[in-house]
C-alpha cells in the first residue's frame, strides 16, 4: 500500500506529541511537580525522559556536573583575621601552559630587601581568549586557579580580569566541586604532614 | 583598554603596504573563467543561457560558510567550483607555534560536532612518536567516548540530511535530543559539552565515575537502540523520503578510491573499508563487529549506512562496557611538557565522517615541526564536482549534505 511509510512514520510523531500530556499528567497524579523542580529537572535529563525535553533557562537551569569547567578564578583560603591568603605563589606554569596565551602575571619583589616573593602583585586573564581547555586548573601545583561554574558573562566591554575580578575564597571552591576540594584538601594536609615530620627529623638529628 | 594590560598589546601586524579596507579578493575572475569552460550540448536546437549562482557563503543549506559557484543550464547543474576557505584558521601553522599537549584542545576546534574523536586521532599519533602505552582502562574509556561521538554524529546528520530535503526540523530536533544526553555524558567526564579536551597522551584526564558509568549502561542498552529503532519506523520507509532519495546516484565505487574518499560515503558506494578493520588502532581488534557497507551508492543507501553504523557503534559499545577493567587511566605521570623525541609518527582514526589522520614530526624541540591534519571533510569534498555535474540544482543540497562535511575541519 502507498503511504503506508508515511503513516507509520507518522505514528511516531503521534505518539510523541502525546508523551507530554501522559508525562504531566502523571506527575500530577503522583503528587509531584514536573518544571522548575530539582527533580523534574533531572528526570528530563535522564535515560526514561519523555515528552517536553527542554529546559526554560533563566528560569529553570541544568544541573551542573562537577567537572563542569567555565573560566579560571584564582583561589585565596581566608586567615583567621579575615585575611586573603592567596594560594597562588605566581610560578608561572598556567602562563606558559595556556594554549592561547591569555594569562600573563606580574611578579612582585620586597619592596624592603627587593627580592622576589611569591604573591604576585596583578594576575591577568583575558577571558575573550580564554578557550576555556582547563589546562591552567589541571597543571597547578598549588590548586590556586580553577574552573569556574558561572558562565554568565556578557558584559558591555571587553573581559580582560584582573586580581580583584578573579579572587575568590576557597569556600566558593567547595561549594562547586565538593568531591575535587576535598580531594586536594586532603593531599594538601598529607604535604603538611610530611613536610612537619621531615622538619621535626632535621630537629632531632641536629639535636 | 584590554590592549593596555596585554603584553602583547593588540598582536596585530600587517604587511607593508596593506591596508585591510582596501584588499580585493583575488582570484575571482579565475574561478569564474574556470567555471565558463563547461559546454552545452544542444539538443533539439533550442539554446539556452547558462548562468553563474553562488551558492553560500551564507546559505542556509550549506552547513556553515561553505560557498560553491555553480553554471546551472535551466535546473541541471553543468559546472561546479567548490570554494572553502571563509573558515580558515591556520590550525596546522598554530600547531607548530604550540607545545604538544597545546595542540589538544586546538584539535576540539576541528570537526566541532565530534571532538572525542579528534582527540583520539591526535594521541594516536603522539603516543606513536612517544613510543609510550596506554592505560588498560584508558583504551576502553577511549572507544567508549569515540563510538559515542560516532552514534551522535549519525543521528544529527540523518535529523539534517531531512532538515536539507525540507522536512524542517522534526527529525534533526529527535536527533537532538539523544544526542544531549550523549553531550550530558561528555561534560560529566570532561567538564564541556563539545570541546572536551579529554585525551592525553597514554590515557585520558580523569576517570568515569560509577554514576556516569551507569548512565553510559542506561543510553546503550535501553535507550539508544530503542530511538534508534525509532527513527528507522519514523523515517526510513517513508515514501517521499524514498521517492526523493533512491536512485539520486552519490558516487561510484571506483570514482570514490580514485579521490581517496573515505567513510561512510565510500562504504555506501560498495567498498567495505573502515580503518578500524583495516588497521585496528587502539584495542579495535578485540571486538566483534561488522563493517557496514551498501551496494548501490545513492543517496538512500548513504542514508541507510549511517543507521547500519549506529547499530554497528552500539555492538562495540556494549561489548566495551561490559569488559572494561579497572584499574589506572593513564600510563603517564601528569607533566605538563611532554619529552618527545625526534621522528614522525602518523596516527589515523575512523572518524565518524572518514580518515582522521594526524601527520606529526618532531625535532626533539617542545613542540612538533611540523604539524599537518588529514580531515575527512576536505578529503570528500574534492569528489563534489564530480558528484553534482549533470544532476537537478534541488539535489545539490543533498548531495553535499550527504557528504556530512563541518567547516571547522574542512578550512581548518
Amino acid at each position: 500500500m502507498y503511504g503506508k511509510g508515511i503513516l507509520k512514520g507518522l505514528s511516531v510523531t503521534w505518539k510523541r506529541f502525546w508523551n507530554t500530556y501522559i508525562e504531566d499528567i502523571s506527575w500530577l497524579l503522583r503528587g509531584k511537580k514536573r518544571y522548575f523542580t530539582e527533580e523534574g529537572i533531572k528526570h528530563r535529563s535522564s535515560k526514561d525522559t519523555r515528552g517536553i525535553f527542554t529546559i526554560q533557562y533563566p528560569e529553570e537551569r541544568l544541573i551542573l556536573p562537577e567537572e563542569a569547567r567555565y573560566l579560571p578564578f584564582l583561589v585565596y583560603d581566608e586567615g583567621p583575621d579575615g585575611k586573603k591568603e592567596q594560594r597562588c605563589t605566581s610560578c608561572g606554569i598556567c602562563a606558559k601552559v595556556c594554549p592561547p596565551q591569555c594569562i600573563w602575571i606580574v611578579r612582585s619583589n620586597d619592596p624592603q630587601t627587593g627580592r622576589p616573593i611569591p604573591e604576585p602583585t596583578e594576575f591577568y586573564i583575558d577571558a575573550d581568549i580564554c578557550m576555556n581547555c582547563g589546562f591552567c586548573a589541571e597543571y597547578c601545583p598549588f590548586d590556586a586557579i580553577i574552573m569556574d561554574h558561572d558562565f554568565e558573562i556578557a558584559s558591555y566591554t571587553r573581559n580582560v580580569y584582573n586580581m580583584e575580578k578573579l579572587l575568590k575564597p576557597a569556600s566558593y571552591y567547595k561549594s562547586i566541586r565538593p568531591e575535587n576540594y576535598e580531594r586536594n584538601d586532603q593531599e594538601r594536609k598529607a604535604k603538611e604532614a610530611a613536610k612537619a615530620a621531615k622538619a621535626a627529623a632535621a630537629a632531632t638529628q641536629t639535636n | 583598554m584590554a590592549e593596555d594590560k596585554n603584553p602583547f598589546k593588540d598582536n596585530l601586524t600587517f604587511p607593508q603596504n596593506f591596508d585591510p579596507e582596501k584588499w580585493i579578493p583575488e582570484g575571482e575572475a579565475l574561478l569564474y573563467g574556470s567555471l565558463a569552460r563547461y559546454t552545452v550540448k544542444n539538443e533539439g536546437g533550442l539554446s539556452t543561457d547558462r548562468i553563474v549562482v553562488n551558492m553560500g557563503p551564507q546559505h542556509p543549506s550549506t552547513h556553515g560558510v561553505f560557498r560553491a559557484a555553480l553554471t546551472v543550464d535551466g535546473e541541471t547543474i553543468v559546472g561546479l567550483k567548490p570554494v572553502v576557505g571563509y573558515l580558515h584558521r591556520n590550525h596546522d601553522k598554530i600547531g607548530e607555534r604550540n607545545t604538544f599537549l597545546q595542540n589538544m584542545p586546538f584539535t576540539d576546534r576541528l570537526d566541532y560536532f565530534n571532538s572525542m574523536a579528534n582527540n583520539f586521532g591526535y594521541a594516536l599519533a603522539v603516543e606513536k612518536l612517544m613510543n609510550i602505552p596506554v592505560a588498560e582502562r584508558a583504551d576502553y574509556i577511549r572507544v567508549i567516548m569515540s563510538e559515542l561521538t560516532r552514534v551522535q554524529n549519525h543521528l544529527i546528520f540523518i535529523g539534517n540530511l531531512l532538515n536539507d530535503l525540507g522536512a524542517m526540523y522534526t527529525p534533526a530536533l529527535y536527533a537532538f535530543e539523544e544526542r544531549e544526553l550523549i553531550l550530558d555524558i561528555f561534560e560529566a567526564v570532561s567538564g564541556a559539552r563539545m570541546m572536551c579536551n579529554y585525551f592525553r597522551f597514554g590515557g585520558v584526564v580523569r576517570d568515569v565515575p560509577d554514576d556516569v558509568m551507569q548512565k553510559i549502561k542506561d543510553l546503550v542498552i535501553e535507550r539508544l537502540p530503542a530511538k534508534t529503532d525509532e527513527m528507522d519506523r519514523f523515517l526510513t520507509q517513508n515514501e517521499v523520503l524514498v521517492s526523493r532519495l533512491k536512485g539520486v546516484h552519490v558516487i561510484d565505487g571506483e570514482t570514490a578510491i580514485q579521490y581517496s574518499m573515505t567513510g561512510p560515503v565510500l562504504r555506501a558506494a560498495g567498498v567495505p573499508y573502515d580503518i578500524r578493520r583495516a588497521d585496528p588502532y587502539s584495542i579495535y581488534d578485540r571486538f566483534e563487529f561488522d563493517v557496514a557497507m551498501r551496494p548501490n551508492g545513492d543517496l538512500y543507501d548513504n542514508y541507510l549506512i549511517r543507521l547500519d553504523e549506529i547499530w554497528q557503534s552500539l555492538r562495540i559499545l556494549q561489548q566495551a562496557i561490559k569488559q572494561i577493567p579497572q584499574g589506572p587511566i593513564n600510563s603517564q605521570k601528569p607533566q605538563y611538557q611532554v619529552r618527545v623525541p625526534a621522528g614522525e609518527a602518523y596516527g589515523r582514526i575512523e572518524s565518524p565522517k572518514g580518515e582522521l589522520g594526524f601527520y606529526v614530526v618532531s625535532n626533539g624541540k617542545p613542540n612538533p615541526w611540523r604539524y599537518h591534519v588529514r580531515a575527512p571533510s576536505f578529503v570528500n569534498i574534492t569528489a563534489l564536482e564530480q558528484m553534482c555535474i549533470g544532476t537537478k540544482i534541488a539535489d545539490f543540497v543533498a548531495l553535499f549534505g550527504v557528504l556530512d562535511v563541518v567547516m571547522g575541519e574542512l578550512d581548518r
